[in-house]
């Protein structure tokens, strides 16, 4: 080993150490725990048995459950792709003045706590809430329409929430764009949709990538804003585990659910950053 | 009719920091010729260029090519090719891609798009890399791609803005003369934006020297060498030296300068000039010749060598005469290349290579 990568693995090392501690080992418990049968009543029996992960794809509701989880993660993070792409655009092109004034803008709502965020979801979506009210009242609808728990309610929550993290990572990317590419091709007789579509997109994949990535890690594994735009009704992964651990204490149910979240959450990220690299030229 | 015609074209940037970048750039360019944009950086040449381009919009004046007016025309409505410092290939497409991305927005496709693509590809000489990503590629062959994707098209005016700076020197000269070469080849109407003057003098047909967005004189190379318009060009081309002065008569009644705190200097510029108005002279390193008098009546002048530095082919000399210094140049394998400091320096100089200007004011002058 080097004297510069034995300096640097020292002063990783506080950090590395803690994480062995309080992360990977708790981690690495819960695979044995994910191969016990639990017993109603008795609770988790010594036997082993891959019923845990087998019921995940064989159980309709399970199966339900990981479905919406997927449908809720890449429809968030489209929401988020489509509605953030303009407005990180413009941000990266406005003068310096504007450029932080609307950079402030979009933290702002982070500043937030994020169940009171929710919660203005809750007063928004509900049958009685302020939306419903407000249609019924202009005589557009005779019953209120059913906007929470389910999953309109939450592609709607959480892609508010998760907006500005989308923003935040295009905004660089875009702005790391060389004028002199785009002024390139417009000298080539390209359109301006044509700029767009062959050399500003492509160009910032990049940030596509990492920001899709993150606003998707983010859904899937989110519980505050599911588990109160969705009641305890409508269940994605995060929490049928936390209900699994601290309700049903079906330890071994939640353990092998969190693995399956994790090795989803992994194969999405690694599939969609290959197709992006290519798409973007950085393969 | 000219192929490219710049009618007082200006440009002026308001604001807290109003300046004009352009001040009626009027140029007529002849089909197939090589220009060059020649100035200090800030002279308004890259401005011009891009205003050509489309790329910045004029706030007067008119652009025309073949005769047709382009002033208000989009850039991608232009049917012009720019190759960046930058290079600015697309990073994401392949070299190939690259240069077909101009022929495919004109509709070229199959067979034509590959026989079109290799042909320009073939003339910056990069055959055997059309699949390569620009990473891959060295700054020298990126430039090549850039040029390359810049003439597929075949446009009517080929722009090039600094293309060169990017590049080490010795590929800069290797790259200079394929330019040329490839410039003639395909006969397209070029104007070319420098801050080098080597580089300007060897590649172009003409030369336009511009300074705070004027043009100072559009002429050959070798006219703008020999015969500089202004005080400007002259202290702009070649190596100079930059003296102040008077003007005066010398001692057998000539035109010439009174040199600030040093001697009377026989010029011929200064013929017609009021006496006693104050001048900037400029007199060329190349000009100043040692030993004996070449021409009668050429000046000579005795003085000293204050300091030797070795460079090379040549020798250069500070020589010093009652009150002023001068740069001076000799060839290392002369007869002059051994004078040792203080050593006494007899060198005359032509009047007609002494420049004489009436004296700019502040501001107007060459950045050294």
């Amino acid at each position: 080993m080097t004297a510069r990568k034995a300096n640097g693995a020292l002063l990783a090392s506080p950090l590395l150490l803690l994480l062995l501690l309080a992360f990977v080992a708790p981690v690495l418990l819960m695979v044995p725990l994910s191969l016990h049968p639990y017993e109603p009543g008795t609770g988790i029996s010594s036997a082993w048995t891959l019923s845990n992960y087998t019921s995940i794809v064989t159980d309709e509701y399970y199966r339900e459950v990981v479905v919406r989880t997927l449908v809720l993660g890449f429809g968030v993070t489209l929401i988020c792709l489509l509605m953030g792409y303009p407005l990180a655009c413009y941000i990266a092109t406005a003068g310096p003045k504007m450029r932080l004034a609307l950079t402030m803008l979009v933290i702002f709502p982070m500043l937030l706590n994020l169940v009171v965020r929710s919660f203005g979801w809750i007063a928004l979506l509900a049958n009685r809430g302020l939306v419903n009210n407000l249609l019924i009242d202009m005589g557009l609808i005779e019953r209120p329409i059913k906007m929470m728990f389910n999953l309109f309610g939450l592609l709607v929550g959480m892609s508010h929430i998760f907006l500005p993290f989308m923003v935040l990572m295009l905004v660089p990317a875009i702005q790391a764009i060389s004028k002199d590419v785009q002024a390139a091709a417009y000298t080539l007789a390209a359109s301006r949709l044509r700029v767009f579509w062959s050399v500003t997109l492509p160009m910032s994949a990049p940030g596509i990538l990492s920001g899709s990535i993150l606003v998707f890690v983010l859904t899937i594994s989110a519980l505050v804003t599911p588990r109160m735009l969705g009641g305890p009704t409508y269940k994605v992964m995060a929490t049928l585990i936390y209900d699994d651990f601290l309700q049903t204490l079906d330890w071994p149910a939640g353990a092998a659910m969190s693995f399956t979240l994790t090795l989803l959450t992994l194969a999405v990220i690694g599939l969609s950053s290959r197709v992006l690299k290519r798409w973007g030229g950085h393969a | 009719m000219p192929a490219l015609t710049l009618d007082r074209l200006e440009k002026h940037y308001p604001g807290p920091t109003a300046h004009t970048a352009a001040k009626s750039v009027s140029l007529s360019v002849h089909d197939g010729e090589f220009i060059s944009l020649l100035g200090p950086s800030g002279c308004g040449k890259t401005t011009v260029l891009r205003m050509v381009a489309g790329l910045i919009e004029p706030t007067g004046g008119r652009i025309l090519v073949d005769g047709r007016d382009i002033t208000a025309l989009p850039t991608n409505k232009r049917n012009i090719g720019l190759v960046f410092q930058s290079y600015a290939l697309f990073p994401h497409m392949s070299v190939f891609e690259n240069v077909a991305f101009g022929l495919r927005r004109q509709g070229v496709q199959g067979h034509e798009l590959k026989r079109r693509v290799d042909q320009a590809l073939a003339d910056v000489r990069l055959s055997a890399l059309g699949d390569r990503m620009p990473r891959q590629l060295s700054g020298g062959q990126q430039q090549r791609v850039a040029v390359a994707r810049s003439i597929a098209p075949r446009p009517s005016i080929l722009l090039f803005d600094e293309p060169l700076s990017n590049l080490d020197a010795s590929l800069r000269d290797e790259m200079q003369i394929e330019l040329k070469r490839l410039q003639r080849e395909v006969g397209i109407t070029t104007l070319f934006v420098t801050h080098d003057q080597g580089e300007a003098m060897s590649m172009s047909d003409r030369v336009c020297v511009l300074a705070h967005g004027v043009v100072q004189q559009f002429d050959t190379p070798e006219a703008i060498y020999h015969r500089p318009a202004t005080g400007f060009v002259a202290s702009f081309i070649g190596r100079p030296n930059r003296l102040a002065g008077r003007v005066a008569r010398t001692p057998s009644g000539g035109a010439g300068v009174q040199l600030d705190d040093g001697p009377v200097l026989a010029a011929s510029g200064a013929d017609g000039l009021a006496p006693g108005s104050p001048v900037d002279v400029v007199i060329r390193q190349e000009d100043i010749c040692f030993g004996e008098t070449p021409s009668s009546h050429a000046h000579a002048l005795s003085g000293r060598v204050a300091m030797r530095s070795f460079v090379g082919a040549r020798v250069q000399y500070l020589l010093s005469f009652d009150g002023i210094e001068l740069l001076a140049e000799a060839a290392t394998n002369g007869p002059h290349a051994g004078l040792s400091v203080d050593a006494p320096a007899r060198v005359s100089i032509d009047p007609r290579h002494v420049y004489v200007t009436p004296a700019a004011p502040a501001g107007v002058r060459a950045a050294p």
